[in-house]
């Protein structure tokens, strides 16, 4: 019984430094806004501002005369022109070893990226969906367009 | 090798007819890293994108390579480009032998650390301490972290948020210059950091 007590409190203090998976772990942050922007996270659409962080499942989305340019902790570095909407359906980083995986939804509009350690840790570790094709990401500069009335 | 090309001029044929869905672009790497690449994938058909201003388009029919001028890539793209953020920079700065103390060397190229951060208007610093491999681990896990400690300080002093800044040590476990244990080695008593 106090063996198993001091195990427990053990593993508690052993596990309480490393940060978990968590749903709601800060996964990019917003460095740049022009004109209309806007995250919809849960439903809820907020305006977005320079400095505010970014969740899984958020979606950016810029308005006919905005652009809005984000950076992962993986530093990925997305921008976007405007009447985008790019969901951020999968991200997971593990900064201890760099490696990860990342699957962004382009819906609509002008994106354009510079990969980062997600993509340089392993083929196909990083994907950008588009309505009608998957673009995987060996490296590192490139630019999606999707046109809005498919 | 004549098959394939017909293949692929019946497939444009195919694709001309339909409107287009979506453009995929590889531009020269930011800051001259390399060459670039992405592949398009529609279920059917694989095309790799390889050189910059390579261009490959979505149609109803599937995705092929196409042609698009450089002219009318950076105006469909300007917008997207002009919202860039600043790009992350990786910086290393070195240690005196068993010290938290920068280089003379690292001290002058902590100015440059600090600069970058300064023009961004948000930032994210993450500094990780490394140690050479004299002495033992838990000795060398202290020091790392204490050499990642003092960065943190020092930016703190000039002025940047804590809050931004993240520190972790790696002791000697991490070596940049592989060595033999007990090995003192200038080049592995640093931090790198990560500025965004």
């Amino acid at each position: 019984m106090g063996l198993a007590l001091w195990l427990a409190a053990g593993l508690l203090i052993a596990t309480a430094g490393i940060p978990r998976a968590d749903e709601a772990a800060p996964i990019a942050q917003i460095k740049k806004v022009t004109g209309q922007a806007a995250v919809l996270r849960s439903g809820e659409r907020r305006p977005a501002n320079v400095g505010d962080t970014l969740l899984v499942k958020d979606v950016i989305e810029t308005g006919p005369d905005g652009a809005i340019g984000i950076t992962f902790i993986d530093n990925t570095v997305f921008s976007a022109g405007p009447s985008s909407q790019i969901a951020l359906d999968e991200f997971q980083f593990d900064s201890n070893n760099f490696r990860g995986a990342m699957l962004a939804d382009m819906r609509q509009g002008t994106l354009a990226v510079v990969s980062g350690d997600i993509a340089r840790s392993a083929p196909g570790a990083m994907k950008v969906k588009t309505p009608t094709a998957i673009l995987g990401v060996r490296g590192t500069t490139f630019a999606v367009q999707v046109y809005g009335d498919h | 090798m004549m098959w394939r090309t017909i293949l692929a001029l019946a497939s444009m044929v195919l694709l001309a007819g339909c409107p287009r869905q979506a453009l995929f672009v590889v531009l020269p790497n930011a800051e001259g890293g390399g060459v670039g690449a992405i592949t398009v994938e529609n279920g059917e058909s694989v095309t790799t994108l390889d050189k910059p201003f390579a261009t490959a388009e979505a149609r109803a029919g599937g995705t092929a390579p196409t042609a698009e001028t450089q002219e009318n890539i950076s105006v469909i793209f300007r917008s997207a480009i002009a919202a860039q953020p600043i790009l992350p920079h990786h910086f290393r700065l070195y240690f005196i032998l068993g010290s938290n103390e920068l280089t003379p060397e690292s001290k002058v190229a902590y100015r440059a650390v600090f600069d970058d951060i300064k023009q961004r208007p948000v930032y994210e610093i993450e500094v990780i301490g490394f140690t050479d491999t004299l002495g033992d681990l838990p000795y060398n896990q202290g020091l790392s972290l204490a050499r990642a400690a003092a960065i943190r300080g020092a930016l703190v002093r000039d002025g940047l948020d804590r809050q931004a800044i993240s520190i972790a040590g790696r002791g000697k476990r991490d070596l940049l210059v592989a060595t033999a244990d007990q090995t003192p080695e200038p080049r592995n008593r640093r931090v790198e950091i990560t500025v965004r």
